[in-house]
């Protein structure tokens, strides 16, 4: 005798998606799958950038087209999992003819440790920053850690 | 003569300390910059075909309903 479970009924109250009302930013992820140790650390973390899901606009790249797109652009292979982030106010002034955001390139690092790391910093940077006024300088001293350097490298500062 | 040779193998040494040095810390700056790597006009193709994706709706963003 075989019984049918009746379907799931969906809740009746659910909300809808209501996009954020002012993104900073956009986050694309973008992951083919090469690097299993980096990919791990990605999805076991993943409520790092999950979190940021409320003021940020987010979009997951299926890994099908992740490989179309990473071979298109040849100079990210052996970079993913990368996560993109556009400076929403930056491409709105300027398009992408100068600085308008940066890449989190994990899948150069081979050690679960370091890319644990990494995803913490880059998670936090994004949340810290969102108000920043110029966002080249705030990478280079909060990411690459240029300190003073960094600033003066800066044209725009 | 003995005193020379040692101050000359010091000062070897301790060039090659701090070359050493400064290397390391380059090799670590160029490895930040290319973890957290600033786009700027030359990645103006790979932002723009992201960008094209957005528009023309084949990614649609993240939400927690959406995964539910």
């Amino acid at each position: 005798m075989v019984i049918e479970l009746p379907a799931r009924p969906r809740k009746a109250g659910r909300r809808k998606y209501k996009p954020p009302a002012d993104p900073r930013f956009r986050i694309f992820i973008s992951d083919s799958g090469w690097n299993a140790v980096a990919r791990r650390v990605l999805r076991h973390n993943s409520a790092l950038i999950r979190r940021l899901h409320k003021e940020e606009l987010i979009y997951l790249l299926s890994r099908k087209k992740s490989v179309e797109f990473i071979g298109r652009h040849r100079s990210l292979i052996g970079r993913d999992p990368i996560i993109a982030v556009h400076d929403l106010q930056a491409m709105g002034g300027r398009g992408t003819a100068r600085c308008h955001g940066f890449h989190l390139h994990l899948g150069i690092l081979r050690t679960p440790r370091q890319a644990l790391v990494a995803l913490q910093t880059f998670a936090h940077f994004v949340g810290a920053y969102r108000h920043s006024a110029n966002l080249e300088a705030d990478i280079r001293t909060g990411l690459h850690r240029d300190g003073y350097a960094g600033r003066r490298r800066d044209p725009s500062s | 003569m003995l005193d020379r040779f040692g101050e000359a193998i010091s000062v070897v040494l301790g060039a090659l300390a701090l070359a050493y040095l400064v290397y390391e810390i380059d090799r670590r700056k160029r490895r930040l910059r290319d973890l957290f790597h600033v786009l700027g006009s030359e990645e103006a193709d790979i932002s723009g075909e992201l960008l094209s994706m957005v528009e023309s709706g084949e990614l649609q963003p993240y939400s927690r309903e959406a995964r539910a």
